[in-house]
């Protein structure tokens, strides 16, 4: 990687790092950060390789000189005060702002941001925070476009970080900040889209301090029903064939909000019930959002058919699950384990409410092709679920007759359903049934899809839809 | 990327949700905004912000730009600084200017950062309201950072109080609205905190206040008084890392002197007594309840399983170092703050029971010597401050101390041997440094220390100070005379009275005296008394006098008050038998000294001691009797007390005959000493004789005491009221008795009915039956009193027969009486006239009714029918009292005093003429009490010297003749008494014998008289001859 020829020595390094040390912290970083643009742009500029890396060196000078992350024991380093990091941020802001190339602003944000599993990280990830809350702030379109690519490369755990920095800074601490937060949607969208799903993932109604502020499930809904296809712009973005490093977020925040749609009655319920044990007899506020979670509900729902007109163009229908099984079975694990916890409490109500909401979302995204899934699979899943009528039904389904290959979108149908065992439908051993990440071995199929794991996984992009013989029926 | 664009065509959303104004920047403007708050320079203008335009600039971003919150509360930190600054600038200029003049750019930048100072001020509180769980943690740390920061910076300015003076200091910054601002941020933050995570807040605090040690004291206090509980157990938990890092064994150069200005070296510890101090005026229970917890903590096995930072007081009890400092660091406090001192003292000893002194000793033994020694002289020097508790730590101590034995074996296991050296020897250290405290006071040695301690005390030790109310109960615990203890305590008590002067002194003694139950508790009095006489002087009369205001107050019960008198009179008869042995002139021992003093005090006391005579209480009195008996009467009394005294004496003595009646085996021994004590009596002056006497006799005939001494109870009125209550009523008729009797008993002639005497409805009066006394007991009762009555008549001789008496008595009881009898017959000293005088006028005042014919010279005998009722009444004194002619005796022994009962002689006489000359019986014998009476008159009459020697004879010849016979030769003695008036001129004194006599040549012819005689015996001669000789002239 040390092929950057424009890139100084270790030597030179060193009496670069000596030099800087003379300075004042501010005056560093900022010398630090023209160096990296001089020595990136050039080497972006000079290479033709996909993308530079960067010599070990200069990470550690900006680490050291950014992030201030103590190289020796002896040396402190000098911090900035709060007014210089102010300053820093200011001048990163302009910097990336005035970067009119898209791959330089790309790289050097990477270069800055990107986590590289050592201590310097902790710093990093707050300067990140600080930089996006800024740059949220004063509408810096160029740096959420980067940090809507962080998001998509970074372990979701940090994404989350990001998120509740974020959420912290916009929804908690300025009272008022929120419209700000809200008018970025037409600035970056998917910066925005993004930030839904990691959103999503940090809000999972386990406690009351995850649970979605209201000002912020409110900016939420507007975001969706503005416009729906919000949820679905990372997804069309991304190329199907580029690799997504392990354990980032999903690439869809449907689940996410599926989640928060399903389990939302549920946990105001569970919150209701404590308060009411505690004796407090406030617990208006959960009915006040169940109008906004049913939008939400509705939106869901309407972005899976949105989603299913995008499948059938892309011809993916059947072979890209957007929705991962194991991800709506975990769902439906903790739908469960709520509904548990609730049952001695006359919640029955709410607990219908979920359930319908569960059975309307999996109905719709296996007939829309977002997931899939057996009936007999959907079955165990859901057999530990209490009774309801809708699910009972999606459960069972109609008899399905085997019906024509390709034909037309016919809605009485529930045509998409997988296969029990292909192997006794289908002769055609190549299935066709992929996992989106191939990459990643965590995302193992489902029990029930085991007997899928032996064939050989292939890409998506890689097989023709005309070979599938076929149990599917795609939509259209 | 391209989504980018092209979504930008999308419609921009509505951003109207938000309600403030303040918001509707557009990010352009905020970005312009943010430019300039970085740089100051006004973006469209290009010109330099002002501070107050930076400011507002910058609380702007703060509601807008989350990012850049760090930022702006960086940049307040200066707005706060530069306000404080003009503002004690403003105070300095005041200070010069008298106060007078307004300096005027200093008051308006005040005025213009003070706008904005509370423009911020309300934005952050509404931060903190609206989302408290986001903003407290933030501001608070920036608050209480900017506070140390500004304290500690602004410190050294002479507007500033210096930092030791803690309320000047809340007092200024409170006044300055920065730092009041900041102070209630951090408050409401704190509050809101409190709920969910108070350490990470305090912890913060309480690391500014290290960094700003004793600049940032004035917050922690502040923050201390609104949140007590979470504050103190920090602060000193603080203090005690702090102490521990500076080294404790630099502690012992602390001592007082240096703990008033906190020098720099010791900082930490000063911040933590001045806070505590400060808020010790309100929360004294929780700072209490803290410290007693520290100690508890560092003692009780280190928490196991416990995570470093769960416990709330910020971990300290898991690090063996600083559990093991705990112990000093709290002596060092309290050594530095009486305030704290006095909160823990009282409640500290109660948690000292064996298992935490054991521990205790087990941390103990990891010390240095050198530390253990310096820690047991803060240890004294704090017990000998402590305001209070001193008494508890005293007992502490003593029980600790005292050697385990097994006789003393209490309830709790007797402490380790090492553990009771340990306090054995803090005992005898404080002790010493008590010894040196008293007795170096300035003006201690003084010549005169009664002068000393009539100004101010020079140095209060409270230690002492405290114990002062507990004498009562050190002078008990002493006179248990345990074995080590008692010494200890009786050294504190010595202390106690030299420091607290002779009203600490005289209570000591009187509570000595009133408690000691035996000559070895006794002794210790006089050992206490010994150190302090030669300082205090008049102690043990002082002693006495409130003794006997106490006596007066009855304070005393019964039993405390006949020990103390018992004491007293041991005491007093201790040193007469000194004196006796003459051991009091050789050495002028501790003991005999005290003797003398008390004895001189009781001495003056009399008259207040002698009203116990008469206690209800038996003991009481007797040993009052024993205190009065042994004590000397003072030379001057005033005759009133003198008086007062007999009274009491005689009153007392006639009830110890009662008592001795009663068959109390009391009386014994008190009948003597109250023998003694009228002996003393009568020889003090003729004063006290005559009345002494007088009350005797007057009590010797007095109703109440006649059975005593075999009288007769009268059936006068009371007798019968008293049976009307006694005899139910049985509904008998009075009537029908009478009316039954008469029918019955015919009385034939002269008188036609009788009627018999009873209550109408009540039946006939109950037949009066005298109630006969033991006549042994009459015996013994009448000796006794002729015993007492000889004794004071005969003057002078006092004290040896007194004692003579009283060893008698010792032995047996029936020995006093043989003793007795020889008195009267042929005893050494004479009656004295005078004394047998009073005795003749009391008896005369006493029988005869009225004082006409009351002359001493006899009327013819026809002349008695005049005074026959009155005669009557005299005849029937003596039938009622056998006693009065005893007393007569002993009037006749006195001569010529028999002289002054010449009327009652008379009466007597004329009634038993009446009786012979009326009598048909053919022999005397058949009316004994009158022939009784004849001869012990006619005896009595002779041995006063009335009749001559021949005439007084006659009565050996009574009993063998006629009544006629007698009432002629009882004529005759009237008739020589008419002739020969009993003049007591006509007496004189006999120097060598000490005896009047009456020489009855000088009176006419004694024969005319005798013939009545000789012709008597003529008449019996048969049965007379043997007497004959007896009358021959």
């Amino acid at each position: 990687m040390s092929k950057i020829t424009s890139f100084p020595s270790t030597a030179e390094m060193s009496d670069i790092r000596h030099a800087l040390l003379r300075r004042d912290p501010l005056s560093a970083a900022k010398e630090v950060l023209y160096h990296l643009d001089i020595s990136l742009g050039s080497a972006l500029q000079s290479s033709t390789g996909p993308t530079p890396g960067l010599e070990k060196s200069t990470v550690e000078l900006v680490e050291e000189f950014i992030f201030h992350v103590p190289k020796d024991r002896n040396i402190q380093p000098k911090r900035m005060s709060c007014v210089q990091e102010l300053q820093l941020l200011e001048i990163m802001c302009s910097y990336f702002q005035e970067q009119s190339k898209d791959a330089i602003r790309q790289i050097i944000f990477s270069a800055l941001f990107s986590l590289q599993g050592n201590k310097a990280d902790e710093s990093r990830m707050a300067m990140l925070g600080k930089l996006v809350s800024m740059a949220i702030a004063v509408c810096r379109v160029p740096i959420l476009e980067c940090a809507a690519t962080w998001l998509q490369r970074t372990h979701s755990a940090w994404c989350v970080r990001l998120a509740r920095v974020l959420m912290d800074d916009y929804c908690t601490l300025v009272p008022c900040a929120i419209s700000t937060l809200q008018n970025i949607c037409s600035a970056s969208p998917r910066f925005c889209c993004q930030l839904l799903t990691a959103v999503t993932a940090l809000y999972d109604f386990s406690s009351d301090e995850l649970t979605p502020p209201p000002a912020l499930l409110e900016m939420l809904v507007g975001w969706i029903t503005e416009d729906p296809r919000l949820l679905l712009l990372t997804f069309i973005n991304t190329p199907l064939n580029s690799s997504l490093p392990l354990g980032c977020l999903e690439i869809t925040p449907l689940l996410g909000l599926l989640r928060w749609c399903v389990k939302a009655p549920l946990a105001y319920q569970r919150g209701r019930k404590s308060a009411l044990t505690n004796g407090h007899g406030e617990s208006e506020k959960g009915t006040a959002y169940e109008e906004l979670y049913s939008k939400l509900h509705l939106s869901v729902l309407q972005v899976f058919l949105m989603l299913q007109v995008h499948l059938t163009e892309q011809n993916l229908i059947g072979r890209l699950a957007v929705l991962p099984v194991e991800s709506v079975a975990t769902l439906v694990e903790e739908v469960s384990r709520l509904c548990e916890k609730l049952t001695p409490f006359p919640a029955a109500n709410h607990i219908q409410l979920a359930l319908d909401r569960l059975a309307q979302a999996l109905q719709v995204a296996m007939a829309t092709g977002a997931l899939l899934c057996a009936r007999e699979d959907l079955r165990t899943l859901c057999s530990r679920l209490p009774h309801n009528n809708l699910l009972q039904l999606v459960m069972s389904g109609p008899v399905v007759q085997p019906p024509p290959h390709s034909g037309p979108f016919q809605p009485n149908m529930y045509p998409h359903i997988h296969p029990g065992r292909p192997s006794t439908l289908s002769p055609h051993s190549p299935h066709p049934v992929l996992s989106p990440h191939p990459t990643h071995p965590a995302l193992s199929p489902h029990r029930p899809l085991t007997a899928h794991a032996a064939h050989p996984s292939l890409s998506p992009h890689a097989f023709h839809p005309a070979a599938m013989a076929f149990p599917y029926r795609p939509i259209r | 990327m391209s989504a980018v664009f092209e979504r930008n065509a999308l419609p921009a959303m509505q951003t109207s949700h938000c309600h403030t104004p303040l918001n509707n920047y557009s990010p352009q403007e905020l970005a312009i905004e943010i430019k300039a708050f970085i740089s100051g320079v006004d973006q469209t203008q290009g010109r330099k912000l002002s501070v107050r335009d930076h400011a507002r600039c910058a609380v702007r971003l703060l509601r807008t730009v989350p990012a850049c919150r760090g930022a702006v509360l960086e940049h307040l930190r200066g707005v706060y600084d530069e306000y404080v600054a003009a503002f004690l600038q403003d105070l300095e200029a005041e200070c010069e200017n008298g106060g007078n003049s307004t300096s005027g750019g200093g008051s308006t930048s005040v005025s213009n950062l003070e706008d904005v100072i509370k423009e911020v001020h309300a934005v952050i509180s509404e931060f903190i309201k609206l989302s408290p769980k986001a903003w407290a943690p933030l501001v608070s740390t920036w608050a209480v950072d900017l506070l140390g920061q500004l304290s500690s910076k602004h410190a050294g300015r002479r507007a500033a109080p210096h930092s030791s003076s803690l309320n000047e200091q809340l007092q200024l910054w409170m006044s300055c609205a920065a730092t009041r601002s900041l102070m209630e941020c951090y408050s409401r933050c704190l509050a809101a905190m409190l709920a969910w995570c108070p350490d990470a807040c305090v912890d913060a605090l309480l690391d500014t206040s290290v960094q700003h040690s004793p600049h940032f004291d004035w917050v922690v206090a502040h923050i201390g008084s609104a949140f007590p509980g979470t504050i103190i157990s920090r602060v000193l938990a603080c203090g005690l890392k702090d102490f521990y890092a500076h080294g404790y064994s630099s502690a012992e150069k602390i001592n007082q002197q240096q703990a008033i200005d906190k020098s720099s070296r010791v900082p930490k510890i000063g911040s933590v007594v001045g806070i505590l101090g400060h808020l010790a005026s309100r929360h004294s229970d929780s700072i209490k309840k803290e410290l007693l917890r520290m100690f508890q903590d560092s003692l009780s096995p280190p928490p196991q399983n416990v995570p470093p930072h769960s416990s709330g007081t910020g971990g300290w009890e898991n690090s063996p170092h600083l559990r093991r400092a705990t112990v000093p660091f709290l002596l060092q406090l309290a050594a530095l703050s009486p305030t704290l001192l006095g909160a823990v003292s009282a409640e500290l000893v109660e948690y000292l029971r064996p298992p935490i002194l054991i521990q205790l000793q087990a941390q103990f033994k990891a010390f240095p010597r050198e530390d253990l020694e310096n820690m047991l002289g803060l240890a004294v020097h704090l017990i000998s401050q402590s305001p209070s508790g001193g008494a508890r730590v005293l007992k502490f101590l003593a029980d600790t101390a005292t050697p385990s034995s097994v006789i003393i074996s209490g309830p709790t296991p007797s402490p380790h041997d090492s553990i009771r050296d340990a306090c054995d020897r803090l005992l005898q250290m404080l002790l010493l440094h008590l010894h040196k405290l008293v007795h170096n006071r300035p003006k201690g040695d003084e010549p005169f220390p009664q002068s000393s301690d009539d100004t101010a005390m020079p140095q209060v030790i409270p230690f002492l100070e405290e114990l002062q109310g507990h004498i009562g109960d050190l002078c008990a615990e002493t006179l248990r005379l345990e074995r080590k203890r008692h010494l200890w305590l009786h050294q504190l008590l010595c202390l106690l009275s030299v420091y607290g002067g002779p009203s600490v002194a005289t209570e000591a003694l009187c509570q000595l005296f009133t408690k000691a139950r035996n000559p070895e508790e006794l002794a210790l009095a006089s050992q206490l008394y010994t150190p302090l006489s030669t300082s205090l002087s008049g102690l043990l009369s002082s002693t006495i006098s409130r003794c006997v205001a106490q006596i007066h107050t009855q304070t005393f019960d019964n039993k405390e008050l006949a020990q103390l008198l018992n004491n007293l009179a041991t005491v007093v008869q201790s040193q007469e038998e000194d004196r006796k042995n003459g051991v009091a002139a050789t050495g002028s021992s501790a003991q005999s000294s005290m003797a003398a003093q008390v004895r001189v005090a009781v001495s003056s006391h009399l008259q207040d001691f002698c009203s116990l005579l008469l206690h209800g209480d038996a003991m009481v009195s007797k040993v009052a009797v024993y205190l009065l008996s042994c004590s000397q009467l003072p030379r001057a009394c005033s005759s009133a007390h003198l008086l007062l005294i007999c009274r009491a004496a005689v009153s007392h003595f006639f009830v110890c005959l009662r008592q001795q009646e009663e068959g109390l085996r009391v009386g014994e021994e008190e009948v003597g000493y109250s023998m003694r004590l009228l002996s003393h009596l009568a020889a003090y002056s003729p004063l006290t004789l005559k009345a002494v006497l007088q009350q005797l006799v007057e009590g010797a005939l007095h109703r109440g005491n006649r059975d005593l001494f075999g009288g007769l109870q009268e059936n006068a009125g009371d007798d019968t009221t008293q049976s009307s209550n006694l005899v139910p009523d049985l509904g008998i008729s009075l009537l029908d008795i009478n009316c039954k009797f008469g029918t019955s008993v015919n009385f034939s002639g002269s008188v036609w009915s009788v009627f018999h005497a009873g209550v109408i409805g009540k039946g006939l009066k109950p037949p009066y039956s005298p109630s006969q006394p033991d006549p042994d007991r009459v015996t013994q009762n009448m000796q006794t009193l002729f015993a007492v009555m000889v004794q004071c008549c005969t003057s002078g001789g006092a004290s040896p027969t007194g004692n003579a008496r009283n060893g008698s008595a010792g032995d047996t009881g029936n020995g006093r009486f043989a003793v007795s009898e020889p008195f009267v017959s042929d005893e050494l000293p004479p009656v004295n006239a005078e004394a047998a005088k009073v005795i003749a006028v009391t008896l005369v005042e006493n029988i005869c009714p009225d004082v006409a014919n009351g002359e001493l010279s006899w009327p013819p005998e026809e002349h008695a029918k005049t005074t026959v009722e009155r005669d009557i009444h005299i005849r029937r004194c003596f039938e009622i009292n056998p006693v009065l002619f005893h007393l007569l005796r002993v009037v006749a022994a006195g001569r010529p005093a028999l002289c002054y009962c010449s009327v009652i002689l008379r009466g007597l006489l004329s009634t038993l003429l009446a009786h012979w000359e009326a009598s048909r019986e053919p022999s005397v014998l058949d009316s004994p009490w009158h022939l009784q009476t004849s001869c012990l008159l006619v005896s009595c009459m002779g041995e006063g010297q009335l009749l001559p020697p021949v005439l007084s004879n006659i009565h050996e010849v009574f009993p063998h003749l006629s009544p006629f016979e007698v009432r002629l030769l009882l004529l005759g003695v009237w008739e020589y008494m008419r002739g020969n008036s009993p003049m007591p001129q006509k007496f004189t004194f006999c120097a060598d014998r000490g005896l009047f006599f009456r020489d009855f040549s000088r009176d006419g012819d004694v024969a005319r008289y005798i013939a009545p005689i000789h012709s008597v015996l003529h008449k019996n001669m048969d049965h007379l001859g043997h007497l004959c000789w007896r009358f021959q002239i």
